[in-house]
């Protein structure tokens, strides 16, 4: 019966290790495609999310079915539940990964280069997943702190973009759906920050049984 | 053990317990009641004599409690009985006792209490007057002896338990103690049980198996591990499950895990959706192969499924660094396209100098000019198609022999040589240093020098120096050449000993270089097993090192 179960929540694991790598791969996708203009990839990010979302569905019959049959307690029981939650922060990384790429193709071809800060915090967004999701493979606890520090570095650089924009419109008003297009996309990957955070707090949960957010209430 | 000898002893003991108790009980219970029944014949003898005399006198003077009397008419009414009042006392004639009295003058029964406690024994006879006189007693039945013994029998139940769990653990002990002391490990060397001797002698002899086989599959491991410890290409062999059994430090350093990672999923060590699907792929077709980016090297991974009997019980994984493979292929991609540009380009100088000629379009006086100007181009062209060869022989590495050079002696003849061209720039060549002998090819040695002076000086101010040192360190060569010229920014100094590779792209003409020259050093000095040392400064000058071994030298010439 245990056996059963241990398997089961080795497919929940492997399940959720291949949906955070999708994840990583739409977001590391749409900021290749805005730092190169193709518009080609953005139909990648698209049709990732679209697996994504059903790898969403898939996991959470898979969890809720371990509940009802399994009845975990303790450890495993926090496992499920972050499980529940993870996979609902990993769906919206993948809807915004989305949006960023139907943003871009409004962009025709441009590629933001007149406000560098935007490209660092693709970098340092796509980085903050990767570091959640491998704080959640690892179940390390260290690296799941990491992730949740780098969002303030991403909130610092949200504020230079915007600032770098508001002198862009200043400058060229005619540019002022550009730029705010380009405000649209940041807004997106400072929100995906935000998601990688709540994954590595639920990833610090399931390890430790205490929340990180609940210190800072 | 103890729990089945205390479980024996004490199945004996209440056993013998139950079984004398029946037997004692049986026997003495029917003699005292045989007993019992001759003296109520013999009381009522003696009753039944003395009413037939006295009357009803007699039972009246009667005292005794542990008989009763009753004297019963004909009819069945009481006349008389010792103990209650006859008055209150019912018709007895449906008496069996009586009954059998009436009818044949002696009467027996038994009758038990409601609660089987007690019994009363009846025994009537027929007077001669036709009455009946019974006399009866009550004694205790067998249960109520049995349940008057239950305090006895209780302390004898408790006696036996508490012996019997002593006994039983000594026992068991006592017995245990030989097998507890068995050393498995030499089961032939126990002095025990003969009983045992089979089983410790079969121990013994899978002992013996066991050993031969871990030994077996420890070799087999170890061989195992010495072959994919020290592979260069990373090995990760997977399960059906797709867990990790085995990874090599390869591998580890690929994927940048650690060897805890045994036992875990591979999804756990690399996630990246490419290769998990290279995986599943090998798992349904059997083979597959993806390329991937690590740390800027280049991976070839192949997956493989591992079948047995038909059943796929795994995959190897894997990965080859053909990241020098693949610069090698860009190389050559890059090196075809130089050569032929270089090699087009004083051909296309000449072609326009011929053409102008062939047209007439060239004066006499200028026919001289014009001549020179093919030469020196077809000059070039030579040089340069020269060079090529001499890095071709140099990649097929054909055998050179290896003889006894003085490389001071080399660097004076080529100063000598380059005398000429460095009197133009008015730079003047010095050679330093002490006679070094060593076992080398001569052909390469004065390839190298004279390739070094005559970047030397190409790349040297006007009225600047070059300075040609030889020495000894250690078991070391040292050829040394120093130039106070232009030197080599930082940027390009890692790339210049690259095919074509130049520095400043438009002076190629003006030095008339081929850029081959120091790729034709780096192959040589790599033929000769030593090591180049760049050390540069743009506006200062360069200094290039050339270390040879000595020892190695004379170790190939020997061989």
């Amino acid at each position: 019966m245990r056996s059963r179960f241990d398997e089961q929540l080795a497919t929940l694991n492997n399940e959720l290790t291949q949906m955070g790598a999708m994840c990583e791969e739409a977001i590391a996708i749409a900021s290749r495609a805005l730092s190169t203009g193709d518009v080609k990839l953005t139909g990648k990010v698209v049709s990732l999310d679209g697996e994504i979302n059903h790898m969403e569905r898939t996991i959470e019959t898979l969890c809720l079915k371990l509940l009802l049959q399994q009845q975990p307690v303790a450890r495993d029981l926090r496992q499920i539940s972050a499980a529940l939650k993870m996979i609902t922060d990993m769906e919206r990384i993948g809807t915004q990964a989305a949006d960023i790429a139907e943003i871009i193709t409004f962009l025709d071809g441009r590629t933001g280069g007149e406000c560098e800060h935007i490209r660092f915090m693709a970098d340092a967004v796509s980085q903050m997943v990767t570091e959640s999701i491998d704080a959640f493979v690892k179940q390390d606890v260290v690296l799941a702190d990491a992730a949740i520090d780098r969002d303030d570095v991403v909130d610092d650089l949200f504020l230079q973009v915007k600032s770098s924009l508001i002198e862009l419109i200043a400058e060229k008003p005619t540019d002022g759906g550009y730029a705010l297009d380009l405000l649209m996309i940041a807004k997106y990957f400072e929100r995906i920050g935000d998601h990688a955070v709540n994954i590595a707090e639920w990833v610090a949960f399931s390890v430790t049984g205490k929340h990180k957010g609940a210190e800072k209430l | 053990m103890t729990k089945k000898i205390f479980n024996s002893i004490m199945v004996v003991a209440a056993a013998v317990l139950i079984a004398s108790l029946v037997i004692i009980m049986g026997c003495l219970y029917r003699y005292f009641s045989n007993v019992q029944g001759k003296q109520l014949e013999d009381e009522l003898s003696l009753a039944a004599a003395a009413v037939e005399k006295n009357g009803q006198e007699y039972l009246e003077e009667l005292q005794s409690n542990q008989y009763r009397l009753t004297w019963v008419a004909g009819n069945g009414d009481v006349i008389y009985d010792t103990q209650s009042d006859e008055e209150s006392m019912e018709n007895h004639a449906d008496r069996e006792e009586i009954r059998q009295a009436l009818q044949s003058r002696e009467g027996k029964s038994l009758r038990y209490s409601t609660t089987l406690l007690e019994k009363t024994l009846y025994s009537a006879r027929r007077l001669n007057d036709g009455s009946v006189l019974r006399i009866s007693v009550s004694s205790a039945t067998v249960w109520m002896l049995v349940l008057g013994m239950i305090q006895p029998i209780l302390i004898v139940i408790v006696v036996a338990l508490v012996l019997s769990g002593v006994l039983a653990s000594r026992i068991s002990k006592h017995i245990m103690e030989p097998l507890n002391s068995l050393d498995l490990e030499k089961p032939l060397e126990n002095d025990t049980y003969e009983e045992l001797a089979p089983l410790l002698n079969r121990i013994n002899k899978q002992h013996r198996q066991i050993d031969v086989q871990l030994s077996e599959l420890q070799r087999k491991n170890d061989e195992f591990t010495q072959i994919t410890q020290g592979m260069t290409e990373g090995l990760v062999l997977l399960n059906e499950k797709n867990v990790i059994l085995n990874i090599n430090p390869a591998a580890l350093k690929l994927f940048h895990t650690k060897k805890s990672c045994i036992g875990k999923d591979f999804l756990t060590v690399e996630r990246n959706h490419d290769v998990s699907h290279a995986i599943q792929d090998a798992f349904s077709s059997g083979h597959s192969e993806i390329r991937i980016e690590r740390e800027g090297k280049e991976y070839q991974i192949h997956v493989n499924r591992i079948e047995s009997n038909g059943t796929v019980i795994g995959a190897v994984v894997l990965a080859f660094d053909i990241t020098e493979a693949a610069f090698a292929e860009r190389n050559r991609r890059e090196f075809t396209a130089n050569v032929s540009h270089e090699l087009k380009t004083p051909l296309q100088s000449i072609m326009g100098s011929a053409e102008l000629m062939e047209n007439g379009l060239v004066k006499s006086e200028d026919m001289t000019r014009f001549v020179g100007h093919i030469r020196t181009e077809a000059g070039r062209l030579v040089t340069l198609i020269d060079d090529i060869i001499r890095l071709s022989q140099l990649d097929e590495g054909c055998d050179m022999p290896f003889e006894n050079v003085d490389l001071y002696e080399v660097a004076t003849d080529v100063a000598a040589g380059l005398a000429d061209i460095a009197a133009i720039k008015d730079i003047e060549i010095a050679v330093t240093g002490e006679t070094v002998r060593i076992k080398s090819v001569r052909r390469l040695l004065t390839e190298i020098i004279f390739n070094l002076c005559d970047n030397a000086v190409k790349y040297n101010k006007d009225g600047g120096m070059v300075e040609v040192s030889v020495s000894r360190e250690e078991n070391q060569a040292v050829i040394s050449v120093k130039d106070s010229g232009i030197g080599i920014p930082a940027e390009h100094q890692a790339r210049i000993f690259e095919r074509f590779y130049r520095v400043d792209k438009s002076r190629s003409k003006e030095s008339g270089g081929t850029g081959l020259g120091l790729s034709i050093v780096k192959h040589a000095v790599q033929y000769l097993n030593g090591q180049i040392d760049l050390q540069s400064s743009p506006g200062e000058g360069t200094i290039i090192q050339i270390f040879l071994q000595e020892d190695k030298n004379d170790v190939m010439q020997i061989s």
